[in-house]
């Protein structure tokens, strides 16, 4: 944690991390690399923290946004590009481990990703390369129309459903994505990949969320 | 006999229970009670039940009664998923308004301290 964490504040970017309710010492490594600490004080999944994050650096006055995931998985070299890609007029930006390279990937792993983009791409109706992928960048002006509310992985696909009904400039951009046996244990598998899909289809057709006037 | 006075005796309870709990549109009240009616005339005389079956083309009251109560159990099931998801929703909302102020205001309690702690530092 506090490796990732060092890895991203050397690029002079100001670092949120979102300790999703972890009962460990992630919160004080990732203070003590130079981050800013939001804490749930509940698990409330993957989604949810992407949010808190997103939220909290549209609040702070952000202009341009980057998720990245913790687990040590992603390479802070690739961020430059996929703000380059923002700069050059996209939206958002979005990683691609198919266009860019995958290091220690077993060959059943590559080919379940290969599945779930194919099958995140059937339904949420527009075609990319990687759909999965935990790095990307956004400006904060569309952070609103991207709002995510699935709360567990699922939250992936919605973002790109997101994308398309609001008729955003993406691009994609070649990253590198490092599997390490940490982030091997914290990815997903066959059955979680089916536990998405089931939340993606009972959530979607659930009623929205009401918004409510503050 | 005695199932009749089994299932009348519940039916009264739960009327009762409806009642006393009554703080909804009484449009509700008055449906629940209409459906505890019908469902005590259906003990009271169960071969009504096949008289309206047979209107339905069903055989057997029996069926009838159990379709009904098979679909009514799916629907309260749904009802209360959607409640379920809604009250996820909020309880997200929720926790996420507590990690931004706690963060808040342990920067203004860093600042206040003015123990100057470089990194948390607003950057604006």
């Amino acid at each position: 944690m506090g490796a990732v964490v060092s890895g991203l504040t050397r690029g002079a970017w100001r670092v949120v991390v979102v300790d999703d309710g972890s009962a460990d010492d992630t919160a004080e490594a990732a203070r003590g690399a130079g981050a800013t600490v939001l804490r749930h004080i509940l698990n409330l999944g993957q989604g949810a923290a992407l949010q808190t994050g997103i939220d909290f650096a549209v609040a702070e006055g952000a202009e341009r946004i980057v998720t990245f995931d913790a687990d040590g998985q992603h390479d802070p070299a690739d961020i430059p590009a996929l703000l380059a890609a923002l700069d050059a007029g996209a939206d958002v930006a979005l990683g691609s481990r198919f266009l860019g390279a995958m290091e220690g990937v077993s060959r059943p792993r590559a080919l379940l990703l290969r599945i779930a983009v194919a099958v995140s791409n059937t339904i949420s109706g527009v075609h990319f390369s990687d759909a999965h992928c935990g790095l990307r960048a956004l400006r904060a002006s569309v952070a609103p129309a991207l709002r995510i509310t699935q709360e567990r992985m699922a939250h992936a696909s919605e973002l790109l459903r997101n994308i398309r009904t609001q008729r955003l400039r993406v691009v994609e951009v070649p990253i590198t994505v490092r599997y390490t046996a940490y982030s091997r244990s914290k990815g997903q598998g066959v059955l979680q990949g089916l536990r998405i899909l089931f939340d993606y289809f009972l959530r979607r057709s659930g009623r929205p969320p009401r918004e409510r006037p503050c | 006999m005695l199932i009749r006075l089994l299932l009348l005796g519940a039916l009264g309870l739960i009327g009762y229970q409806v009642f006393l709990r009554r703080r909804r549109l009484p449009v509700h009240i008055v449906l629940v009670l209409g459906m505890l009616l019908l469902a005590g005339l259906a003990v009271l005389f169960p071969d009504m039940t096949t008289v309206v079956a047979n209107r339905l083309g069903v055989g057997r009251g029996a069926d009838l009664v159990n379709y009904l109560v098979e679909v009514g159990l799916l629907f309260i099931v749904i009802h209360y998923y959607a409640k379920f998801v809604e009250l996820q929703e909020q309880i997200t909302v929720l926790a996420r308004e507590i990690a931004l102020l706690r963060e808040r205001q342990e920067r203004l309690g860093a600042a206040a301290r003015g123990t100057g702690a470089g990194s948390n530092a607003p950057s604006s």
